[in-house]
């Protein structure tokens, strides 16, 4: 806790009551509860991907070339490569469980730095308001004004092209360039959310009955504001998961994100559209069904996060 | 280092170099535009509708692409010409001679050649085209700094003499962009008065050239009545076109593509090697590649033919780690003995050379076309012999525009195909190349290219061909694991075609239709 106190019994009841009301409504929701499965499945495939893909190496062409998938569903069959090989003889079905992985760490962390530090970005200047509010939110205004794509692909440009000394902490920042575009895209959005429910609560009597006390601003910010802003933040939180994941996608289609012989499925299907499309469309339709369905799966669950929220306030 | 990228042989830059002769190689994909499709005729007899890529230029000084070269080379006529298996064939030049001593090239122009207006070619035609090329700088002028004069040697013959002996002068003289003009011709590049077998009925930029028979054609009249070629901004769209029918044929695609096309049988395909190469080089001045072992062991943790097949699905040809291929006919080591993959023994080779770990490099490639391919297909090969390599892709605008290609350590880099080997070893295996890349330096690699660059024996410059192929194979800083071909696609009832490994220079004359 932000001042040091214990956690209280009323703190875990009160976290437990969200988190039953959540799943509650999660399965109220069939669509939602799909939704929570399927990224649970996919969640696991990011963490023990490497135990789970028959190939571990995503590099691995010690198969033939082209191989049409084996996986056969009426017999509840997988077969020696239930997604095909690629052209350069890799197993697809192995390709595909290792790309949940790097997606999952890119957009999850992306994500999390966002809504951490746009929370706190938003909360500091709800609460503070005045010319730092102004000054802040119009920077924010400007930012969210370019379309986030150009953006991400410019700032990719502008850092990948930098030179940085071997080592250097400005050559970490390069290679995690994704990271740090997934931030600056979505610090502003989670910001603007953070601020504008940080302007409603900060009205309220037991803020001003803490102001009155005398605590300290980052009391108040963190231990009197914070807790009645998170249901609007974990929504925004899932939101921009969902988005993220889409991002990195597109970055990876687009043959800025991760580098091959990555397994991520942006550049899988990058890779394999235009000529080998014909020869060998399993290599580009699994990655693209793995996209569609988490991003899809993602979104279900927000909504039903969202639904719980709306319903707990 | 060097800087200079351009050399007294011809000013291409490097990347014009890989980019224009590169055939078969591309695969620029996008979305499929078929704005180059609206208002085509439906077929009509006895024309022959073909896709390219858009050309930006005709002025012969500039024009490189091969949709660029193809349009010159229906209007115009070369000199001489290549064919399929880089032998010399007559166009306009009827025949030629070399004085002994190989310093006077004396060619007898054909006497019954007209420009389209019906002017007859003449020797003044060809001496005004060479001198407005060195007057305006261009690279055929490049290609003449040999040439110490040119004159007239009678009525219909031309001779030049040259300061140093040059066995390959008469490959110069095929140069792509060396079409003859009319003496004293204008708006060169917008109006085409050339003696070539079409003559231009109608250019639309961005969308076609439509070209008519000349019937007057030293050669004979085509046999098809019009030849149109239609412009696409990318070649899935051609593709796509030539798949649906709006057009009969296209002459760039990249493998995949092709090899769609080669299981159809209501397509006729065509693919021929050629001298076009991918490669990955060493540099071989500093360390790891300064040690030999280091060099053998990149070698031996090679599959060539699994690369081929993979990279290339099995066109073209396999490399023997030297620019000289199966294209070159009687100059390639065809017997040359390349040792089979062999990891462990690789691994073993590094850690005598004082690397018991392995290695850990970066692998700098392009972004464009099958690089990245064989970047990933060879890093595979390599992990197992402890060869760790992180694949970096760089985009062609920065990579050549930079001296970053020449500095690397580890790289993919690729040739176009040309019809002489020795501009390949003169740009970037001779010690002072100025394209030497790997920064290799072999005193007998030297005096062996020096030996071909000169020589009039052709036994001589063969035997030095040679060696110097089994020096790289042996030691060198490059694998080559693949020779490219270049692909035509025509429908099932085009014929007649003869496909050139430079796309553009194929000849329509004798196509039939229907």
């Amino acid at each position: 806790m932000a001042d040091g106190r214990p956690l209280s019994a009323g703190d875990v009841h009160r976290a437990y009551a969200a988190f039953r009301r959540t799943a509650a409504a999660q399965l109220r929701h069939p669509q939602s509860a799909l939704g929570t499965l399927l990224v649970a499945f996919f969640l696991i495939l990011a963490l023990f991907g490497r135990q789970l893909a028959p190939y571990p190496n995503p590099n691995d062409q010690s198969h033939d070339v082209r191989v049409a998938p084996t996986l056969d569903l009426g017999a509840l069959h997988l077969g020696e490569h239930p997604f095909g090989t690629d052209r350069l003889g890799r197993d697809v079905y192995s390709r595909v469980i290792l790309g949940a992985g790097s997606i999952f760490r890119i957009a999850g962390l992306g994500t999390l730095i966002s809504v951490i530090l746009g929370s706190a970005l938003g909360l500091f200047m709800g609460y503070q308001g005045g010319w730092v509010d102004e000054v802040i939110g119009r920077v924010i205004d400007a930012l969210l004004a370019i379309p986030a794509l150009l953006l991400a692909l410019v700032l990719i440009g502008i850092i990948r092209n930098l030179d940085f000394a071997a080592g250097s902490w400005q050559a970490a920042l390069a290679d995690n360039v994704i990271l740090l575009v997934i931030s600056v895209l979505y610090i502003p959005v989670v910001a603007r959310v953070a601020r504008s429910t940080t302007l409603d609560i900060k009205t309220r009597e037991f803020v001003e009955a803490a102001e009155i006390r005398g605590e300290s601003q980052f009391y108040i910010i963190f231990r009197e504001i914070l807790p009645s802003v998170i249901p609007s933040l974990v929504v925004e939180a899932s939101l921009r998961f969902s988005y993220a994941i889409f991002l990195v996608a597109s970055l990876g289609f687009l043959g800025f994100g991760a580098r091959p012989p990555s397994p991520d499925w942006g550049l899988m299907v990058n890779e394999n559209r235009g000529g080998f499309y014909q020869l060998t469309p399993w290599a580009l339709e699994f990655p693209a069904l793995a996209i569609a369905v988490l991003v899809i799966a993602v979104n279900l669950m927000s909504d039903g996060i969202r639904r719980a929220v709306q319903k707990g306030a | 280092m060097s800087k200079n990228r351009s050399t007294s042989a011809n000013e291409l830059s490097r990347r014009e170099f890989l980019n224009v002769f590169a055939a078969g190689a591309a695969a620029a994909v996008g979305t499929v535009s078929l704005s180059g499709l609206s208002g085509i005729a439906s077929a009509q007899d006895g024309a022959l509708r073909i896709a390219w890529l858009t050309p930006a230029t005709l002025d012969p000084r500039s024009a490189s692409g091969e949709s660029e070269i193809a349009i010159l080379n229906a209007l115009y006529d070369y000199l001489i010409e290549t064919d399929a298996a880089a032998n010399l064939v007559p166009r306009l030049a009827s025949s030629w001679e070399v004085s002994d001593d190989g310093l006077v090239y004396t060619l007898q122009i054909r006497d019954d050649a007209s420009f389209h207006d019906g002017s007859p070619v003449t020797v003044d035609d060809v001496l005004w085209t060479i001198n407005w090329h060195i007057e305006s700088e261009s690279t055929v002028a490049s290609l003449l700094t040999s040439v110490e004069s040119v004159a007239a040697a009678g009525a219909n013959a031309i001779a030049f003499t040259l300061s140093e002996s040059n066995p390959d002068f008469l490959y110069n003289l095929t140069d792509n962009k060396f079409v003859i003009l009319q003496a004293g011709a204008e708006d060169i590049g917008t109006a085409f008065n050339g003696s070539g077998p079409f003559l231009l009925e109608e250019m639309l930029p961005g969308d076609r050239a439509i070209m008519r028979a000349n019937a007057d054609y030293w050669g004979g009249a085509p046999s098809i009545n019009q030849l149109e070629f239609i412009f696409f901004d990318d070649q899935q769209a051609g593709i796509a076109a030539v798949q649906g029918g709006s057009v009969d044929g296209i002459l760039r695609l990249d493998n995949s593509s092709f090899l769609g096309f080669a299981g159809d049988m209501s397509f006729n395909t065509s693919d021929i090697p050629t001298s076009g190469h991918h490669l990955t080089r060493l540099r071989s001045d500093r360390a790891p590649g300064n040690d030999v072992r280091v060099r053998q062991a990149f070698k031996l943790a090679t599959d060539r033919d699994a690369i081929w097949e993979r990279v290339q699905l099995g066109f073209g040809a396999v490399g023997k780690d030297s620019p000289i291929g199966p294209a070159f006919g009687q100059f390639f080591l065809a017997d040359a003995e390349v040792p089979a993959r062999d990891p462990e023994a690789a691994a073993a080779l590094l850690a005598e050379a004082g690397y018991p770990d392995g290695l850990d490099m970066t692998l700098h490639t392009l972004r464009s076309g099958s690089f990245p391919d064989l970047a990933q297909a060879i890093a595979a090969q390599w992990e197992e012999a402890g060869i760790r390599v992180e694949v970096q892709l760089e985009d062609e605008n920065t990579w050549w525009s930079t001296d970053d290609w020449l500095e690397v350590d580890l790289a993919v880099a690729g040739w176009g195909a040309r019809p002489v080997p020795q501009l390949f070893l003169d740009l970037a295996y001779h010690s002072e190349a100025p394209w030497n890349e790997s920064q290799y330096s072999n005193a007998r690699v030297d005096e062996l290219i020096e030996i071909a660059r000169a020589s009039l024996d052709q036994d001589e410059r063969t035997a030095a061909y040679k060696e110097i192929q089994q020096i790289l194979l042996d030691e060198g800083p490059v694998v080559v694991p693949y020779f490219f071909a270049q692909f035509m696609v025509l429908s099932g009832s085009v014929s007649g075609v003869e496909l050139q490994p430079f796309a553009g220079r194929t000849n329509f004359n004798n196509a039939v239709v229907g």
